[in-house]
């Protein structure tokens, strides 16, 4: 088990990016089952993951256009069309 | 379909202001990449299938604006992080142990994310990322399940990516652990 919660730290991370095969599965799921600190870490991640999504739904939304952006938005088309 | 430009703009516009400022941070950008949105979408408009509502082409457009802008800075900054040296090793031990347990999280998501004060800390631990880091940190959240495709496009393997966004979360995840979660930070 040499680097075992390296790699598992790995497989926490990748497991929100892309799907685990079943053989990384086993071995992540095995191991979360007898180690806090990854328990502890595989958490975070999934936490921090969230916090970052609901952010962006939310933080900006009520950001609009300036008016000048917004003129200059119709000069450019006014150019184009 | 509407095919007046200023019409998408009085409709469209804080839409999609909203969706690029989010996603680059930057006011000056988010405004120039929806300039080019316009244009193109006004280049193409007459092959605008209809199969969809004009925000979400519109949105679409947008986002491969925003893709490209960050691939861009990503060649243009030449920021190549040495596989060398590896930032990860710092957080174990040469066995693959942790070289500082990682503590319990133990906070409701739902009542810190709506917290002002923990927004500010994940921003500034954000922006403390190294900068290849924080790109692809939000390259990762445009991409959602699109992974493979887009990395394609932004000449960043898949497995690039993944190597970026663990060390991207071990130091983010530190970062919190000290200005947030932390001990110090409580007092």
């Amino acid at each position: 088990m040499k680097h075992a919660c390296k790699d598992v730290s790995r497989l926490a991370s990748d497991s929100i990016d892309r799907k685990l095969t079943l053989w990384e599965k086993v071995r992540f799921h095995l191991h979360l089952a007898m180690c806090k600190n990854c328990r502890n870490f595989d958490r975070a991640v999934e936490l921090m993951h969230q916090a970052t999504e609901l952010i962006h739904q939310t933080r900006y939304g009520e950001a609009k256009l300036t008016e000048s952006q917004r003129d200059r938005l119709h000069q450019a088309m006014d150019r184009e069309t | 379909m509407q095919s007046d430009p200023h019409q998408w703009i009085t409709e469209h516009g804080d839409y999609l202001y909203r969706y690029a400022i989010s996603r680059l941070h930057n006011e000056e950008v988010a405004a120039d990449l929806i300039q080019e949105t316009l244009l193109a979408a006004w280049k193409g408009h007459k092959s605008f299938a209809g199969q969809s509502t004009i925000r979400t082409w519109l949105v679409g457009i947008l986002k491969h604006k925003i893709i490209d802008y960050i691939r861009k800075e990503i060649r243009d900054r030449n920021l190549n992080e040495n596989a060398e040296n590896d930032p990860t090793s710092a957080f174990f031990n040469n066995n693959g142990s942790w070289s500082e347990a990682p503590r319990a999280w133990n906070e409701n998501p739902e009542a810190l994310f709506q917290n002002e004060q923990f927004r500010a800390v994940l921003d500034s631990c954000m922006s403390k990322l190294p900068e290849k880091q924080g790109l692809v940190f939000r390259l990762r959240d445009i991409m959602g399940d699109e992974t493979e495709s887009v990395c394609k496009s932004c000449e960043i393997t898949p497995t690039n990516l993944h190597v970026l966004m663990h060390r991207a979360r071990l130091a983010l995840r530190k970062c919190l652990e000290i200005h947030w979660f932390g001990e110090e930070a409580k007092l």
